[in-house]
């Protein structure tokens, strides 16, 4: 993020924010940014790890003039990376050559602090919490809770509605029918969570919590 | 599923109602009257509460009997049942006939139960055709079928596959070539003890070559021991199937004729043969098992030489199909249980509460009633200390929940939100000193207040006439009776809390009797909402609906909540 500073910039605040509202730690270290989309209004946070230089090499139309950039992680709106998190696209080993495959994360998605991330596809409304591990080729539905500290092994499919927890994690229990409703605005931009400051649901519309982040 | 503090839950008092009645006729167990019933507080130690104690998403509302529904106080009826690993729905017919498993190529490791992949086994060297053999193989703890001997020839149908092989690589003969076989031995075994009675001791070669496998499988005995019964029950039952007498159990129809003989006089006086009573297994071939000494001997023998660790931990063995195996060679992939997508009804009107979409990938509802839309959500927030610094800057360090200090006056904001499109007046309740052994002390300062109806979100924002409430005065603008701040539809009160002192700092060192998650400091609220509704459609009627205009009633809901402030911290 070492800019030449040739004009006045605005006071330089802890995250870069783009057009479509994305919010971008300078802290952040993020590789082959050219294979990233992110969807507008995601949070990346400090120290957090996007590998998008591990894209796949497969897929490259060599035959055209024009070489179409490959993507390797794509994320959708409203998603928080927190501190510490490492978002590594999965690879396969084939015929002696490691392929890397692309991965996809929703919308409304929050990944906790120190997580390591390798799944093919995250879908919308997932709470992971602080200290997961999710191995490669893991595909997580909608609406799915991973309790904090869990190992999802490799090529595990969770199906939708369900708490993960352990290592290896197992599925443990059912989110409620209330997950991710907010209550009937709630206002006041106070304990709308689970009863306490937090201003946001788990598995909610995020919304309010990348306002917050500044 | 641990929650980080603070966090609220709500008690669903179905089970209390219906054992109220129970627990007063047995006075020696429960001497409480109903009502001590009603004076009771809610204690959140009980060991009971775990039981009542729901967050607030968890909960439904049924809105004809006009209370919450926990999971306790609803009935489910499964819509579908699915793969959780491969996602496909599988046909209620098909989970009647084939089990609740998964029949494709979904299985878990039998060591760790994460799911497992199908591998090949190809040599690089020497490629074979079918990039075969496959093995299934745990990403996770590194365990495999090859560890069982069992190898695939294909890597699809692994279910058809793993049932004919079993540990070791061997072929398990289906039921008929089991059937065959059974038939061959008994004739064997008749014609020699034939001989045997003719002429003194002669073996047969062929009968001794099966007795060198060992003891029978399972499944062997299994089939065994049920083919032994099926011919026990022909046996019973007559050539002439329109007899009156000598039943066939398992047929609906003749079950039906037995009824009829018990209701009609008639029949009675027929004379009725005394059925010859059953015997039961004799032999292996029967599905006799007889207790062999040699076979614990040896497994002794195997632990004395491979330890405890070839040995299978208790989950392990539950999770088998076969609940009789010891040691780790005899550990077989574990088919993926299959789940089931749930429909709930209230248990006692029966109405709807939750109905999700009948197809499996979606995973909308076509009905759902949250408690979240009908009760108030309780939360909870430390309040920093206003005389010192009005607005907290930012950079100020968050207060931590997990080391509360016992002793001193600690505030905190409560703040009830309202999601009804009614104004309410809440009144709070707390027992002065929270139960259990380490004993807080509660004071909430404004017990009763108002909370507003859950308007138009615009109406915020397009200045309604709430006027801001000013803290000001020397206590940092904290009073009794008073509350704290108000929105639209909100309310926060204060509350002070002094944590109590996990050893009484009188007593005797060493007294340390606290159990597991007794320094969490919980504190029960009852919370009593007033409001006036429109009377429901069906209790009014159709026909004066229109004369009076909207009929309202006078609601009143009342119920417990637990609010967990945090953990007290070690003095």
């Amino acid at each position: 993020m070492s800019r030449p500073s040739a004009r006045k910039a605005a006071p330089k605040g802890e995250y870069i924010e783009t057009d479509s509202g994305n919010k971008v730690s300078r802290r952040s270290a993020i590789t082959g940014t050219a294979n990233i989309t992110l969807g507008g209004r995601t949070v990346i946070m400090a120290d957090v790890h996007l590998r998008g230089d591990l894209h796949p090499t497969r897929a490259v139309p060599s035959s055209s003039g024009k070489e179409a950039t490959p993507t390797s992680i794509s994320i959708g709106r409203c998603t928080v990376i927190s501190t510490g998190s490492v978002i590594k696209p999965p690879s396969r080993i084939s015929r002696g050559q490691v392929h890397y495959y692309p991965m996809k994360i929703g919308d409304n998605v929050f990944i906790g602090p120190h997580c390591t991330i390798s799944a093919i596809s995250i879908s919308s409304h997932v709470h992971i919490g602080e200290h997961t591990t999710i191995q490669p080729f893991v595909i997580i539905k909608e609406n799915v809770k991973i309790l904090p500290h869990a190992v999802v092994p490799a090529n595990m499919v969770i199906p939708s509605g369900s708490v993960v927890g352990g290592r290896p994690a197992q599925v443990v229990g059912e989110v409620g029918e209330g997950w991710g409703v907010s209550g009937g605005g709630a206002g006041g931009g106070l304990g709308v969570g689970g009863g306490g400051e937090k201003s946001w649901v788990e598995g909610g519309d995020l919304r309010e919590l990348v306002r917050s982040v500044k | 599923m641990a929650r980080p503090f603070p966090y609220t839950y709500y008690a669903c008092d179905c089970f209390d109602n219906k054992v109220t009645g129970v627990s007063t006729k047995r006075a020696s167990t429960q001497p409480q009257s109903p009502e001590d019933e009603d004076e009771r507080t809610f204690d959140p130690k009980n060991p009971r509460s775990n039981y009542s104690l729901y967050p607030l998403e968890h909960l439904l509302y049924c809105e004809d009997c006009l209370q919450v529904r926990c999971a306790r106080c609803v009935v489910e009826e499964t819509i579908a049942w699915y793969c959780p690993s491969c996602l496909f729905e599988v046909p209620s017919s098909v989970v009647k006939s084939d089990g609740n498993r998964c029949t494709r190529n979904c299985y878990n490791c039998p060591v760790c139960m994460a799911p497992m992949t199908v591998s090949s086994l190809e040599d690089p060297t020497d490629p074979s055709a079918s990039g075969g053999p496959w093995i299934l193989a745990c990403p996770y703890c590194h365990w495999s079928t090859a560890e069982t001997g069992i190898e695939f020839e294909k890597h699809t149908g692994i279910t058809a596959q793993l049932s004919r092989i079993a540990n070791g690589g061997k072929l398990i003969p289906t039921s008929k070539e089991r059937d065959k076989q059974r038939e061959r031995q008994k004739e064997l075994e008749n014609s020699k003890s034939r001989n045997g009675m003719l002429s003194g001791s002669e073996d047969s070669p062929t009968a001794d070559s099966n007795k060198g496998d060992g003891p029978p499988s399972h499944d062997d005995l299994f089939s065994n021991l049920s083919a032994f019964y099926k011919q026990q029950l022909a046996a019973q039952t007559p050539s002439n199937p329109f007899s009156p007498h000598d039943i066939n159990f398992s047929s609906p129809s003749s079950f039906s004729r037995i009824m009829n003989l018990y209701s009609s006089t008639t029949s009675k006086k027929q004379k009725r043969e005394k059925p010859t009573p059953m015997r039961e297994a004799a032999s292996v071939l029967e599905g006799l098992t007889i207790h062999d000494a040699s076979v614990d001997a040896v497994a002794i023998e195997r632990i004395k030489q491979s330890g405890w660790s070839s040995t299978l931990s208790p989950s392990q063995k539950l999770a088998q199909s076969t609940p009789n195996m010891r040691f780790d060679n005899e550990l077989r992939p574990v088919a993926t249980l299959l789940h089931t997508k749930c429909g709930k009804r209230c248990r006692s009107c029966r109405h709807i509460l939750s109905k999700p979409e009948n197809k499996i990938t979606s995973t909308r509802y076509k009905i759902k009633l949250l408690a979240l839309h009908h009760i108030p959500r309780l939360s909870l927030r430390h309040l920093a200390n206003p005389s010192t610094n009005p607005v907290p800057p930012a950079s100020a360090p968050t207060f931590n929940y997990n080391e509360l200090k016992s002793g001193i006056p600690t505030h905190f904001l409560l703040h009830l939100s309202n999601p009804i499109f009614e104004p309410i007046k809440v009144t709070l309740a707390t027992p002065q000193i929270t139960p259990g052994k380490i004993q807080s002390r509660v004071t909430i300062l404004c017990p009763q207040f108002d909370v507003g109806a859950n308007t138009d979100v615009w109406d915020d924002a397009l200045g309604s006439s709430l006027d801001p409430i000013r803290h000001q005065g020397g206590s940092g603008g904290i009073e009794a009776g008073k509350i704290w701040d108000r929105g639209r539809n909100w309310t926060s009160v204060v509350i002070e809390i002094v944590p109590g002192f996990l050893r009484d700092p009188l007593a005797e060192e060493g007294v340390d009797d606290l159990d597991e998650d007794e320094d969490i400091l919980e504190i029960p609220i009852f919370v009593r909402l007033e409001f006036e509704a429109d009377v429901n459609a069906e209790d009014r009627g159709l026909s004066d609906s229109r004369g009076e205009r909207a009929a309202r009633e006078k609601r009143e809901e009342a119920f417990w909540t637990v609010v967990a402030v945090g953990r007290i911290a070690e003095v």
